[in-house]
């Protein structure tokens, strides 16, 4: 049997939505299967880059998702090693892309979970990020572009799933190297095997289907394609039924967890996110997939958002569950959206005068 | 459109796609680039009309020609 490929999206985003449930019950927090953002930020915190003593875990699916899609890349052919497209802007947007996600509590994928479980706030972040994608689309059509990747060596192209590996190795055998939470969201972990699994066949799926929880939204804006925004109703549905299926099911915008309810902070965080996801060309997701593809462009997004996550605990910029972001993470939200607008303006405009 | 003459072109850009679309003579349509031509998620031009090579500019990556169920590349940068 041939499947299309909205018929493979479609799969994937179901496999990515009963993965996200199973690792709940097995462990990881509420509404939190899967979590980029949230993800990378426990792992910043275990690698001593932030000391919030509640988010700090080597989180075995961020390494599952690289190297699924790192394998299978090279596998098929896929794997390209190439790079040299703003790497410094891509940093300056991937980390304020995760200031966004931190402010929101989750990136463009657990909105989706969220969404599944119930959480209206995650409503009012999915029109925050429309709402981002619709203003990244008007710069891409007149002419945004960070500019050309070029090939790279191969050596360069293995870097970051090399540097993976080498993170999951010293997460087994030297664990007193790394900060584990004892308490919070950072304490709450599916088995390490099972996590590590669900990493890799996800990266491997997300790779093939080139999922993107932006990429869907901004085909429907920019030519009216309706194929990618499969993978993410898929998802939304699987997590929605396995919800209602195991009881977590719970609508509303109070006591949701790992959530607030400031509304226009909500907006305003996945606003940057869908903005942001645009100008990389993906969202965080998708910045794993490709890193693993060996884009050394979006490695070093990822390691934007890393450092996002670290500036965003250490400075108290990330929003708390329940009160939200304080007047560090609303300031600097507010000066990471202008300082995305002004790139995007500044890398439209300029290359359209040239 | 027609399959026998069916092209796509591939780009650096969604701009550059924008561009090529409206250079080119006929049918032309914005779609996903194919998933069997590249694992990336950028626009795609698809078109019938014959492919002059002196149109190429900055943004253009590729051109490809279908052949039965397989992509030729006809132009490259």
């Amino acid at each position: 049997m041939v499947v299309n490929e909205k018929g493979k999206l479609a799969i994937t985003g179901v496999i990515i939505g009963v993965a996200a449930v199973v690792l709940t019950v097995l462990g990881n927090p509420g509404n939190m299967g899967f979590c980029i953002a949230c993800f990378l930020r426990d792992t910043a915190g275990a690698m001593h880059l932030h000391t919030a003593p509640i988010v700090e875990y080597v989180r075995p699916e961020i390494i599952g998702i690289i190297l699924g899609s790192f394998a299978l890349s090279v596998l098929r052919g896929d794997f390209r090693p190439r790079g040299g497209s703003s790497p410094l802007l891509r940093f300056i947007i991937g980390f304020i892309v995760m200031l966004g996600a931190l402010v929101f509590l989750g990136c463009p994928l657990r909105m989706v979970i969220r969404l599944g479980g119930g959480d209206l706030n995650a409503l009012i972040a999915l029109v925050g990020f429309i709402a981002g994608i619709g203003v990244g689309c008007v710069f891409l059509n007149k002419g945004f572009s960070l500019g050309r990747a070029e090939k790279q060596s191969g050596l360069e192209g293995v870097s970051m799933p090399f540097m993976t590996i080498l993170l999951f190795v010293l997460f087994l055998a030297v664990p007193s190297l790394f900060l584990f939470s004892e308490t919070g969201p950072g304490s709450m972990h599916a088995p390490i095997a099972v996590a590590l699994l669900a990493g890799l066949v996800v990266g491997a799926f997300a790779e093939r289907t080139r999922l993107c929880m932006a990429g869907g939204i901004r085909d429907i804006f920019l030519i009216r394609d309706f194929t990618l925004i499969t993978g993410f109703a898929a998802i939304f549905i699987a997590v929605l039924l396995g919800n209602i299926i195991t009881g977590s099911f719970k609508l509303g915008f109070s006591d949701q967890p790992i959530a607030h309810s400031m509304h226009i902070w909500n907006f305003l965080g996945m606003f940057a996110v869908g903005l942001g996801s645009v100008m990389l060309g993906g969202c965080p997701l998708r910045q794993l997939i490709l890193a693993g593809e060996g884009s050394t462009d979006s490695a070093v997004a990822v390691l934007g958002m890393i450092a996002g996550a670290a500036f965003a605990h250490n400075f108290s910029l990330a929003a708390s569950a329940g009160t939200g972001p304080g007047l560090n993470g609303k300031i600097a939200l507010v000066i990471g959206i202008v300082i995305l607008l002004a790139i995007a303006s500044v890398a439209t405009f300029r290359r359209r005068g040239e | 459109m027609e399959a026998e003459d069916l092209k796509v072109a591939t780009f650096q850009s969604h701009y550059g796609a924008i561009l090529f679309k409206k250079r080119v003579a006929g049918e032309a349509v914005l779609k996903p680039v194919p998933r069997s031509l590249s694992s990336s998620c950028g626009t795609a031009v698809f078109f019938t009309s014959p492919f002059n090579p002196e149109t190429a500019d900055e943004y253009l990556e590729a051109v490809y020609k279908k052949e039965g169920d397989c992509w030729s590349v006809i132009w490259k940068r």
